[in-house]
């Protein structure tokens, strides 16, 4: 019995050895390993063998067809690879494209929407929206920007009557929630708006997000804190950044938040007008004046705001160089992003 | 803002600052500088030339054959003005120029002679109105240089982006006393200080109105003569792009833009009774003529400056030509003011006329410069116009308010900022811009700032100088400490979220329009007179007439986009906006604002996958219904378990939006009221947007959309004992509804039935003419035991004669 055994074991090397195509494999399977195949009859003669010696023959028997076993599949899994490059009938062109499910996609500026806020959820900030059709008292007056202010001409407005207007900018948000709500706050507040302004650079929607944190105790230097992390998140980790002075009249100090050109990396360029550095975002800690005519004790709080226009940075981040494709829906364009 | 670099260096030495780091300094003081650039850019290539040769043109009379030594070469150029002669130093635009009208010189052949190049007059060169002939540069000019270089404008000229609390900015000077401040050397200015002797003997003036004209003071200048200024002058107002007029107006310009206070010069011999008198109109005083010629209403709010009889001039804001210098001019009144800055700006708003002062103004002018800025303006007229001053002269300052000082808290500026400061620190950096400094007690400082600071009046205002002179870039960077709060979250939000995301994955690209649009569209979609979607909120002033409206709808929107697509040879068009609406509300209140939630599908189904594996099968109804399906299905708004179950149903008559196709159109309808619609867009409507093939829509009310509950996950045991599936299929009438069998079906509260679907649909041969068959699989399961064949066939015996009675039907044979 061991000598029969051995003897099958080399025979079916050999044999495994010649055989070069999957039909003489298959063959060789029934042959040895099939259900009337060779190792079946011997291991039918196991039953005649002395009791003694059925466990260690037994043994020897399954591991030899273990081991004939292992050395057909690695043949039969070398020959079906093969098969693949060759041009027989059988064969499958995998070259040919996969049936790709359709898919669309969101509009990049609610993709970078999207990404700003979760930035400031991941912060705590709480998320709050308000009307598009504003009353100048949030927009204008609420913010410390009284009629007859020469910074409303900073904000090229379009009016629906005279006291209704299409909000330029996100910060009535401010007032409409400190009017609401107590201190400590955290907001951040995202939303079209709208300005009579149209070129290559202007659309006269576009969107914006508006933050704020009110609470005791908040400094200048907790501003740069916060905006540095949103930047660094936004753009690169490792992005320089600078603040310089600007004018708000609802926040003093008022700054404006440049990074180093991501389109030239800071040494020059037609886009950030050769300085090096392109303005993302204005920002500032909320003007008393603002605090007293939601009658919050200017002396007891302090607090940051800041707002950030989503196209621009969509601009910045994708290279889009003309801000008038957001708004044609071309899918040329939209497909990009 | 502009000045330029050796204007600047005029009152600040700026060293080796290069222009670069000059520009650096002045934005992180918050004075952005928007643009360096060389002034008269477009006139580089231009050089200086001699005429060497003058000829008479061969084929011409009124040209002449020039030949010019532009230092390198000869060339012949043909001249057509008079004033050539030989040995003349001219401006020469050699071959490549392009001129600053836009204009490209070539070689070229001027009636039959060649040309190399042109000669060129000032007016040709943007730097004055004269088109006397070519430009004569005084003899012993070097040729061949560039004429930027001979001319002293090889200069920069700085754009500053002004923010609107810096008026002292608005000004030469004003720039070079933030520049000094930064580098630590001194201002100087051509006048420092001054005082005025009172004299009325050549002229009164009288302040009816104080609140807005604080102070008026006004000098005579006798015997000037009006003419052309001099290069220097012509120069500083060209390189920030004020056009010279005569010395006189210039004189007047030149130094607004040096001190940032506008002053006026009035024809003294115009003035009637020698007299100025600073007053609102009178009631008869209607209409009045500025020296543009223009003839403007004005009204008692306005801010007139009289003499005896009539106004004179919009004061702050423009001249009258009643009282314009002309060339006739031999006396000058020169006023030197300080109006209200709300009166002025009310005033060139009501008149749609701003100007160089009326900028000045509406910010504010500094109330302390008046003296200054008229004796140097006055010593100026002297000197170039050949003037004589009077002596003394009228300052009225009745109205300016007495300086205060201000307290500034040490721990309050450190607090706000986040940095350590003392006194010292403080104290230094406010004494840099001219602020006195004095300490208060331990923590607080008294504060005086200078006059020109009109902006800093608060405590907060001194904080922000603080910081701006420590740097922005130096003060630290911290994050608050705050106590723990979970940011609640809006389910609206939320909602958009996941359907613009389902909708995205599912083929539908988002669009995303603007919120004003034509009132056009609500006829393109032929909307009934009474729809509430015809009430529109209309802008007051908008862009143009294809914004002048909020919408009320978002599909005219999308067909357009649709439009475009199709125009760039994109057919396969899934899109979906998500977005408001307007519906106005009474005079003076704000519009409701709504969102929706539309989607159109129009073209190959399946988009632009490749054609080896689809088909080239447009979409239909079944698509858009197909979507509105998925959709609720993933809301979990579908189904019995659901707390508020939307379902399709027909419309009823006039339910159908007018632009659908009413044969296919679906209402989706809840308890809580319709939600909304899908449909095919009427061919006609689809025309209107210029669109051929065949449009479908779903149009949500979002705001219902996201009040509905949906049904709560829950779980049920998987089923354990084996299902049956038994086919059906009946023949009924054309006119059956698949969907009502179904119904039928699962209300039959049969026994066993777990599910039902239809699978097959067929109308045709053999089948007898208006009939169909439809063919149902029924599912029968027991969750207690396994089924057999006998307790199917009870319940599906039941079902087909339940049927087959109730639609008209009978089985289908085979």
């Amino acid at each position: 019995m061991e000598q029969q055994l051995n003897t099958l074991l080399t025979l079916a090397k050999e044999k495994l050895a010649t055989i070069s195509s999957s039909e003489l494999l298959e063959e060789f399977r029934i042959e040895f390993l099939g259900r009337k195949g060779e190792f079946t009859s011997i291991m039918k003669g196991l039953a005649q063998v002395p009791k003694e010696d059925k466990p260690k023959l037994g043994q020897m028997a399954n591991k030899a067809k273990k081991d004939i076993e292992a050395l057909y599949r690695d043949l039969h899994a070398k020959l079906s690879a093969g098969s693949a490059g060759n041009t027989g009938e059988s064969s499958i062109d995998l070259t040919l494209p996969g049936r790709k499910p359709e898919t669309g996609k969101l509009h990049p500026v609610t993709q970078i929407m999207n990404e700003v806020c979760s930035i400031f959820e991941g912060l705590g900030f709480s998320v709050a929206e308000g009307p598009d059709v504003e009353h100048d008292h949030y927009n204008f007056e609420a913010l410390n920007i009284p009629a007859h202010h020469p910074a409303r001409d900073m904000h090229d407005t379009f009016y629906v009557s005279d006291s209704i207007l299409l909000r330029t900018h996100t910060s009535p948000m401010q007032a409409r929630i400190m009017e609401t709500q107590q201190p400590p706050l955290r907001v951040i507040a995202p939303g079209k708006v709208y300005r009579c302004d149209s070129d290559i650079t202007h659309t006269p929607m576009f969107h914006q997000v508006e933050g704020f944190l009110v609470d005791k105790n908040i400094s200048f230097a907790d501003l740069k804190g916060v905006l540095t992390i949103f930047t660094q998140k936004m753009f690169d980790k490792d992005l320089e950044l600078r603040f310089r002075p600007s004018f708000f009249p609802f926040t003093e100090p008022s700054a404006e938040v440049d990074i180093a050109c991501v389109i030239c990396n800071g040494k020059g360029c037609r886009v950030c007008k050769r300085t090096g550095w392109l303005e993302i975002l204005g920002a500032g800690m909320v003007d008393p004046e603002v605090f007293k005519m939601v009658g919050y004790d200017p002396e007891v709080y302090s607090g940051f705001a800041f707002g950030l226009g989503i196209e621009r940075i969509a601009m910045l981040k994708y290279g889009i160089d003309d801000i008038r494709l957001y708004y044609e829906n071309d899918l040329r364009f939209l497909s990009q992003f | 803002m502009k000045f330029s670099i050796e204007w600047l260096q005029e009152y600040v030495d700026t060293g080796d600052l290069s222009p670069e780091i000059l520009a650096e300094h002045l934005t992180m003081l918050g004075l952005e500088v928007d643009s360096v650039e060389p002034i008269f850019p477009e006139l580089t290539k231009l050089q200086t030339a001699k005429i060497v040769q003058v000829e008479s043109h061969p084929n011409a009379d009124k040209l002449n054959l020039c030949q010019v030594d532009n230092g390198e070469e000869v060339l012949s150029v043909v001249c057509g003005a008079p004033n050539v002669f030989e040995g003349m130093i001219t401006a020469f635009a050699p071959v490549g120029t392009v001129m600053p009208g836009g204009m490209k010189i070539k070689a070229s052949k001027v009636r039959g002679v060649k040309s190399f190049g042109m000669l060129c007059s000032e007016a040709e060169l943007g730097l004055s109105e004269s088109h006397d002939g070519i430009m004569e540069l005084p003899a012993g000019t070097a040729h061949g240089q560039t004429l930027r270089k001979a001319l002293g404008i090889d200069d920069l000229v700085v754009e500053v982006d002004l923010t609107p609390n810096r008026p002292d900015c608005a000004s030469v000077i004003g720039i070079a006393r933030e520049v000094a401040g930064v580098t630590r050397t001194p201002l100087t200015r051509p006048v420092e200080e001054t005082t005025l002797e009172p004299n009325y003997n050549d002229f009164k003036v009288d302040v009816e109105n104080i609140e807005f004209c604080p102070r008026y003071s006004a000098r005579l200048i006798r015997n000037v003569k009006i003419g052309p200024s001099p290069w220097w002058l012509r120069k500083r107002l060209l390189s920030v792009g004020l056009r010279p007029i005569n010395n006189v107006v210039d004189i007047t310009n030149f130094v607004m833009m040096e001190y940032g206070q506008p002053l006026h010069a009035f024809d003294y011999d115009k003035i009637s009774g020698k007299q100025i008198i600073v007053r609102n109109p009178r009631n008869s005083e209607t209409t009045f003529t500025t020296l543009d010629g223009e003839e403007r209403n004005i009204d008692n709010h306005m801010l007139m400056i009289c003499d005896a009889e009539k106004p004179i001039a919009v004061a702050g804001v423009m001249g009258g030509l009643n009282s314009e210098v002309t060339g006739d001019t031999i006396n000058i009144l020169l006023e030197s003011a300080c109006f209200n800055p709300v009166s002025i700006r009310k005033t060139a708003r009501k008149l749609n006329l701003g100007s160089e002062a009326s900028y000045r103004f509406e910010r504010g002018v500094d109330p302390g410069g008046c003296l200054v800025v008229l004796e140097r303006a006055a010593s100026l007229l002297c000197e170039i116009a050949g003037g004589t001053a009077a002596e003394g002269g009228v300052d009225y300052y009745g109205g300016v308010r007495p300086l205060n000082s201000q307290t500034l808290r040490i721990s309050r500026t450190a607090s706000l900022l986040g940095i350590d400061l003392d006194y010292d620190k403080i104290a230094n950096h406010l004494q840099s811009i001219g602020m006195r400094c004095k300490p208060k007690d331990d923590n607080t400082l008294w504060v005086n700032p200078p006059t020109f600071r009109v902006d800093i009046e608060r405590e907060v205002d001194l904080v922000e100088e603080v910081a701006r002179l420590v740097g922005y870039n130096n003060i630290p960077t911290s994050l608050p400490t705050v106590h723990l709060s979970y940011p609640e979250k809006d389910p609206k939000r939320e909602l958009r979220t996941s359907v613009s995301s389902l909708l995205a994955d599912t083929g539908f690209t988002e669009a995303i329009n603007y919120s004003f649009v034509t009132e056009k569209h609500q006829d393109m979609m032929q909307l009934k007179e009474d729809d509430s979607r015809r009430q529109l909120v209309q802008l007051l002033n908008p862009l143009s007439e294809e914004q002048s409206v909020m919408r009320s709808m978002l599909l005219p929107g999308l067909l357009e986009n649709l439009k475009r697509n199709i125009n760039f040879q994109q057919s396969a068009v899934k899109f979906f906006e998500l977005g408001k609406v307007f519906t106005p509300q009474g005079e003076d209140e704000q519009p409701v604002e709504k969102e929706r939630l539309t989607c159109i599908l129009s073209g190959r189904r399946a988009g632009t996958s490749s054609s080896l594996y689809a088909d080239d099968a447009v979409v239909d109804i079944f698509d858009a219904k197909g979507v509105a399906e998925l959709l609720l299905e993933t809301l979990r708004l579908q189904g019995c378990d659901a707390v508020d179950t939307v379902f399709f149903r027909y419309p009823e008559e006039n339910e159908s939006e007018v632009f659908a196709e009413p044969s296919q159109c679906l209402i989706l309808d809840t308890k809580e009221g319709v939600v909304g619609q899908l449909a095919k867009v009427q061919p006609a409507i689809a025309k209107n947007f210029g669109i051929k093939t065949e449009v479908y829509f779903i149009d949500l009310d979002f705001e219902l959309l996201s009040s509905l509950l949906g049904a709560k996950k829950h779980f049920s045991s998987l089923p354990v004992f084996p299902a049956i599936k038994r086919d059906i299929a009946l023949l009924v009438p054309v006119s059956t509804k698949a969907g009502d069998m179904l119904e039928t079906i699962n209300k039959s509260k049969e026994k066993f039935i777990e599910a039902t679907e239809i699978f097959d649909i067929y109308q045709g041969k053999p089948l007898e003419k208006g009939m169909k068959s439809v063919a149902v699989s029924v599912t029968y399961r027991s969750p207690t035991k396994t089924l057999t064949e006998k307790n199917v066939n009870k319940s599906h015996n039941k079902l087909i004669n339940l049927l087959t009675s109730r639609f008209n039907g009978s089985l289908r044979e085979g």
